[in-house]
């Protein structure tokens, strides 16, 4: 069988990518970018990246993605902060993992959107709906809340989900950064 | 004779709320293999990757406060969803690693006396089935097999990425779905992710990849789907009755919860596995049970 990986099929298209058309302003970059990514979590191989592309190539949505995900792992390298942290496309990531599998230089490509947009959060840049579910998290403890529970009585199974705490989300997240988000987005 | 494994069962939100049929057919299986499967006290839910996008140290320990309580028995973590296996995996694998970030979790955790320790392992509840009791034991068991029917397995992103954190081989699910007399049809999509994530940010993509993904399906021939997370459940079988609204596509492609699938084959009823809460009806997967 004649294995194909085509993208998703979108009717928009990206068009170029943007960073091979305008010329980077030198003075706006930030050059400690780098070496924050790095100090985050699973950051540390960023510099490992010799811009192979394989990460956009194994990618199923690079295809409407304005700065592919090489392009964005090479704008952290240069420091352009400004525009990675503004990006729709570290929040488009489908965290499915299939560019960082195949890096072939061990480059932790979907952990590295995450410390990205980590530090996008620190900045109170996240999407409306994000802090929605953040929000659900702080006030209710949990994502998804039993409404029907007679269909799991049916099944033999306890209404109320056993041993579950929605306290210990609530307190978790009254002290991190999820607090703060939700209360800045009111 | 070994002894009975027992295990901490972590459900998660997502299960409980939206796939109760996934959680019975899950404690029905265990029960037939003497897997003694315990809901933790005093847990919530995993946070999902969303949860990780904006507050790593959150995320960080609430799944290892999770980890903790189960330290405190000494057994393994079992869970249906891959969204809590992955969450609690990577929580685990990234505290075993890095000292310092053990160090601010646990200062935290210790106001509730809990520490985080890596002395169990977070696992899925197919890894477990697939390894404590073998295929060869799950084959013991089974009184009506499947015919042979072709399935098409989704994975799911989380359960097979990153693979040095899940540790978890497709082959696995491969075996344990043809331990029910079914066979796994390959389609050229295996890897590709059902589009749930990006659900809250962008529907009309996560619509799409759920559409590529059942056309390669049914593509390749499959007349059903196994699914083991009700994120990738919820992708595959509710989005089918919105494409067939929004671009006229049926795919009349059943998708089922393992539990389910073994379930039948061991010879439970349709309503012992909640067969009726399927979105897209799979009650002609009772068709091909034999025996």
């Amino acid at each position: 069988m004649v294995v194909v990986y085509p993208m998703t099929e979108m009717d928009e298209q990206s068009g170029p990518p943007i960073t091979l058309i305008d010329p980077i302003d030198m003075s706006k970059l930030d050059t400690k970018f780098r070496e924050q990514i790095k100090s985050m979590p699973n950051g540390e191989e960023l510099s490992a990246c010799f811009a192979c592309s394989t990460c956009t190539a194994a990618c199923p949505i690079a295809n409407i993605w304005q700065y592919k995900p090489h392009q964005l792992i090479r704008m952290i390298i240069l420091g352009m902060k400004e525009e990675v942290l503004s990006s729709n496309e570290i929040w488009l990531c489908l965290t499915c993992f299939q560019c960082q599998e195949r890096c072939p230089q061990k480059v932790r490509v979907t952990d590295i959107f995450f410390d990205c947009k980590n530090l996008a959060a620190e900045e109170g840049k996240v999407p409306p709906n994000i802090i929605g579910l953040g929000k659900e998290l702080l006030e209710k403890g949990q994502l998804y809340t039993v409404t029907a529970d007679w269909e799991r009585e049916d099944l033999g199974l306890e209404p109320a989900v056993p041993g579950l705490s929605v306290d210990s989300m609530k307190n978790t997240l009254k002290k991190t950064r999820t607090n703060k988000l939700v209360e800045g987005g009111e | 004779m070994s002894k009975v494994p027992v295990f901490n069962l972590y459900m998660g939100c997502s299960v409980p709320a939206n796939y109760p049929n996934y959680e019975a057919a899950m404690l029905k299986v265990a029960e037939t293999y003497d897997i003694q499967l315990e809901y933790m006290e005093g847990v919530g839910c995993c946070g999902s990757p969303n949860l990780r996008a904006i507050d790593y140290l959150g995320w960080l320990t609430i799944n290892a406060r999770t980890l903790a309580i189960a330290e405190k028995n000494g057994h393994d973590i079992v869970t249906p969803c891959n969204g809590c296996f992955g969450s609690l995996k990577d929580v685990y694998h990234f505290l075993k690693h890095d000292a310092n970030y053990r160090k601010q979790v646990n200062d935290i955790l210790k106001k509730d006396g809990l520490e985080f320790k890596g002395t169990i392992t977070p696992r899925h509840f197919v890894e477990a089935l697939y390894t404590d009791i073998g295929i060869e034991e799950i084959g013991k068991k089974i009184t009506k097999p499947l015919d042979g029917v072709g399935i098409a397995i989704h994975y799911g992103c989380h359960l097979l990425r990153p693979i040095d954190v899940t540790e978890f081989k497709p082959e696995f699910l491969n075996d344990l779905i043809q331990a029910t007399g079914a066979s796994v049809v390959e389609y050229p999509l295996w890897k590709q992710c059902c589009g749930a994530t990006v659900l809250p940010v962008d529907e009309n993509l996560a619509i799409r990849l759920a559409r590529d993904k059942l056309k390669s399906m049914k593509e390749s021939g499959a007349e059903f789907i196994a699914v083991v997370c009700p994120a990738c459940g919820n992708q595959l079988d509710l989005q089918q009755l919105g494409l067939k609204e929004s671009y006229g596509e049926e795919f009349n492609l059943p998708v089922l919860l393992y539990p389910q699938i073994l379930g039948l084959a061991l010879g439970m009823t349709e309503e012992e596995v909640g067969l009726n809460m399927n979105r897209v009806p799979a009650d002609s997967i009772l068709n091909h049970l034999t025996g």
